[in-house]
């Protein structure tokens, strides 16, 4: 198993990075939709919400890169599990009130149009952040990974 | 594994530095693809009603539309209310302020644009009826083009050269994100979304059913 450590290190790296790039991505060039997500949430006041929005793609995509390269790994593999965990309470919060959201996670953001509370989705959200927890406290636990910029 | 190399080291800045410089960058383009300082807007329009398309200004109750010409659901709304909100517009039996956003992406730019250049030629309600009539099933699919927007404004009689113009030079680009700010600061997180009289209507039921609807604009007026 010692011997697949780095290997699974840089696995969960490509997982956990990937996704916050391309999360960052798919919002970075449409802020609009991701200022609407984070209000949705129903969190933050209007002003810090647009202000989250505005700046949280970028800074997905920055720390997406960082965990990818492997370039200050147990700190990001940190902070990228903090993230995780913020956005499970966040979309946990918005379940039990009932909220009629999107996730807005890829994009896509706000309130579903229909007003309805879809379930499943919440569930499958919950799950993802779940498994990219799991990821970030893998390489927190074990940083030293194959591929990477920290020596 | 334990190499101190100075050119691993200087390699592992010049990365470093790289991410840096390429969040401080999309910061930025986020930042500035939201300024509108400069801005040409619609006739009839101000700040004090979230620079929407305005009719009947004096009127009241006033009904605020948000809107994206590119949404399902939308268009699903217009097809239930839009002959009772046009007679409201076009008798002056209520104000209605139209603020047609781009949440979707770039024909929703290219509509919302030229709704507002119909607006000038005294056709907006024509035209942003065409729109949805014309709504592609699927988002940014490549349908709504300068030129389309254009033979659209001919289907509903705009045959004038300064709406071609308008079109194609995207005059009100700037103008549709003044509308995105505006809706951004009055937390409206979905398409459509109606307030009456500044207050949001229900989302479940008083959206998609036409008597409900009607209902809640006329009890607004006796107040």
């Amino acid at each position: 198993m010692k011997k697949f450590q780095p290997w699974i290190t840089l696995l969960f790296r490509l997982i956990l990075g990937g996704v916050l790039v391309a999360a960052g991505w798919l919002k970075v060039f449409n802020t609009y939709e991701s200022k609407a997500s984070v209000r949705a949430y129903d969190l933050l006041p209007v002003g810090a919400a647009n202000l989250l929005g505005t700046v949280l793609p970028s800074l997905e995509i920055g720390l997406g890169l960082l965990i990818i390269l492997g370039i200050w790994s147990r700190m990001m593999a940190l902070i990228g599990t903090g993230l995780m965990i913020i956005f499970v309470i966040a979309i946990s919060q918005a379940w039990i009130r009932g909220l009629p959201i999107n996730c807005g996670c890829f994009g896509n953001g706000g309130l579903t149009a229909d007003g309805k509370v879809n379930h499943w989705t919440y569930f499958s959200e919950i799950l993802r952040d779940l498994g990219l927890i799991v990821c970030g406290i893998y390489i927190y636990r074990n940083p030293v990974g194959k591929l990477a910029l920290d020596k | 594994m334990a190499s101190n190399k100075p050119e691993d080291k200087g390699l592992r800045n010049t990365v470093i530095g790289t991410v840096l410089f390429i969040v401080v960058a999309l910061v930025g383009v986020s930042l500035y693809t939201n300024s509108s300082k400069n801005a040409t807007l619609p006739g009839g329009t101000s700040k004090s009603d979230g620079y929407g398309i305005t009719f009947n200004s004096k009127a009241t109750p006033q009904i605020d539309i948000w809107e994206d010409f590119q949404c399902p659901i939308c268009k699903t709304f217009e097809g239930i209310n839009n002959s009772y909100v046009n007679d409201l517009a076009t008798s002056g039996k209520a104000k209605v302020v139209y603020h047609p956003m781009a949440f979707i992406g770039a024909e929703s730019v290219t509509a919302a644009n030229a709704a507002a250049c119909s607006n000038e030629e005294g056709k907006f309600i024509q035209f942003h009826k065409a729109l949805y009539e014309n709504q592609s099933p699927t988002e940014n699919s490549g349908k709504w083009t300068s030129d389309a927007m254009i033979s659209l404004g001919k289907s509903v009689g705009i045959k004038t050269k300064s709406f071609e113009t308008c079109v194609k030079d995207a005059k009100f680009g700037d103008w549709i994100k003044k509308i995105g700010n505006d809706a951004s600061s009055k937390n409206v997180n979905a398409t459509p979304t109606v307030f009456i009289n500044g207050k949001e209507i229900d989302r479940q039921t008083q959206y998609m059913n036409a008597d409900a609807f009607k209902a809640a604009v006329e009890a607004a007026r006796t107040k």
